[in-house]
């Protein structure tokens, strides 16, 4: 006989048992939000932490009493936050502080700022080669594509070498005479063979000039007939 | 004797505040290498290549709180750079996983210091199982009790991804120590 044939008034559903009560509540659970223990594992650090507000807490306890793998779960991390502290020194050994101080006897301390050591430094850091070659290409393109002020320092030179050939002896006058000569030399080679001129295309203008040259003599030829019409497949094709 | 005239007294060449300075932090250092390269001896090499780095940048030093972060950020570098080179060059042979065998006992009795070792040798080894950052952020927050924002610098990471990962981390090593039978090591030993 079960428990609905001697429940004596049966106009009032039998109580649950525990497991029977689970297993409604994880079935209800399922069908509606899924289940909690995701939720909990959220909060579980914060309630180990005791940082959770107190209705936050009291719904923690409620589903711990209810499910044994979040409440082992919560306990692992209790024992686990009183583990670890006590981690953080390790003996090294008896005879480690002598070891050290052996090492360290002869060394004499370095200054704040070496310049030898930062140079060494820099030099091993992995990317150094990738770096410099970056920055060498950079450079040269800059050089290369710039406008160059060559003929402005070439006419400046004359005026700043003047007033130091006057104290100086005959072998600087003599010097200072042929820096002059060279720089009116390279100022007439530069007028009458100008490395790039200052109204010169760059080179992605000309690059992009070209492109559009390009695109506007395809525009200009005539379209191809449609692939899918038989017209098409028999005309021949048109000859520019 | 407090900290900043410690540090003085070393800065000026004095053995017995270095030998002071040493002490002070080998355990901590040694600790923190242990942790990062699973093997005794190399956490030994380690922490001494940390302090003869300390001793020959005293002028670096921190005079204050930042010290420790300090040091322990050189210790992180260290075993860092360690690991590179482990990865790039392994030994010919499989090195064993050390046993925990010098832990700072406390005044427990041996049953109790029996079962604390054995608790301290299962977080050790899931440690070792915890992704990199992972294991970064339970060794510098939870064992060396250092600050987000500490971390975050440490780690080169911004705070909140520490945050968030802190507890992630926390779970993860609880779900290992719960698969490694941590609760059980309680009843059994």
């Amino acid at each position: 006989m079960n428990d609905f044939h001697e429940n004596p008034n049966p106009h009032i559903a039998p109580p649950l048992g525990p497991e029977a009560a689970l297993d409604l509540t994880r079935s209800i659970l399922a069908r509606t939000s899924g289940s909690p223990c995701q939720r909990l594992q959220d909060l579980a650090c914060a309630f180990v932490d005791g940082e959770l507000e107190a209705d936050q807490s009291t719904l923690v306890r409620a589903h711990l009493d209810h499910c044994d793998a979040c409440a082992a779960l919560v306990k692992t991390l209790t024992q686990t936050q009183a583990v670890l502290p006590n981690l953080v020194e390790l003996d090294p050994g008896p005879w480690f502080t002598q070891r050290v101080l052996r090492a360290t006897v002869h060394l004499p301390p370095r200054p704040a700022f070496d310049l030898g050591r930062a140079w060494k430094q820099l030099m091993h850091r992995p990317r150094i080669a990738l770096e410099a070659a970056y920055l060498g290409a950079a450079a040269s393109l800059m050089g290369v594509y710039l406008p160059l002020p060559l003929p402005h320092l070439a006419a400046k030179v004359p005026a700043l070498v003047q007033p130091l050939t006057q104290p100086l002896g005959a072998s600087a006058q003599r010097i200072a005479g042929q820096v002059v000569q060279a720089e009116q030399r390279t100022t007439a080679s530069l007028e009458a063979f100008p490395l790039r001129p200052r109204n010169a295309r760059s080179l992605w203008q000309r690059l992009s000039a070209r492109f559009k040259t390009k695109i506007q003599s395809f525009r200009k030829a005539e379209p191809r007939a449609p692939k899918n019409s038989a017209e098409g497949k028999k005309a021949p094709p048109a000859n520019p | 004797m407090d900290f900043p005239h410690l540090l003085a007294l070393v800065r000026r060449g004095d053995e017995l505040a270095w030998e002071a300075f040493v002490r002070q932090f080998q355990s901590r250092v040694f600790g923190l290498a242990y942790h990062y390269t699973a093997q005794a001896e190399d956490a030994r090499d380690l922490t001494q290549d940390v302090f003869v780095r300390i001793y020959q940048n005293l002028a670096l030093v921190p005079d204050a709180e930042g010290c420790l972060p300090w040091i322990i950020r050189i210790t992180r570098n260290a075993c860092i750079d360690h690991l590179r080179r482990r990865k790039a060059r392994p030994p010919l042979w499989d090195l064993p996983a050390d046993e925990m065998f010098d832990l700072r006992s406390s005044d427990q009795n041996p049953e109790e210091a029996h079962l604390e070792a054995v608790r301290k040798g299962m977080v050790h080894r899931a440690l070792q199982e915890l992704t990199d950052l992972n294991r970064e952020i339970i060794l510098l927050k939870e064992i060396q009790g250092l600050s987000l924002e500490e971390i975050a610098a440490i780690l080169e990471v911004p705070v909140g991804t520490v945050k968030s990962r802190s507890n992630r981390a926390r779970l993860e090593l609880a779900q290992k120590l719960s698969a490694a039978g941590l609760c059980s090591a309680d009843v059994g030993g």
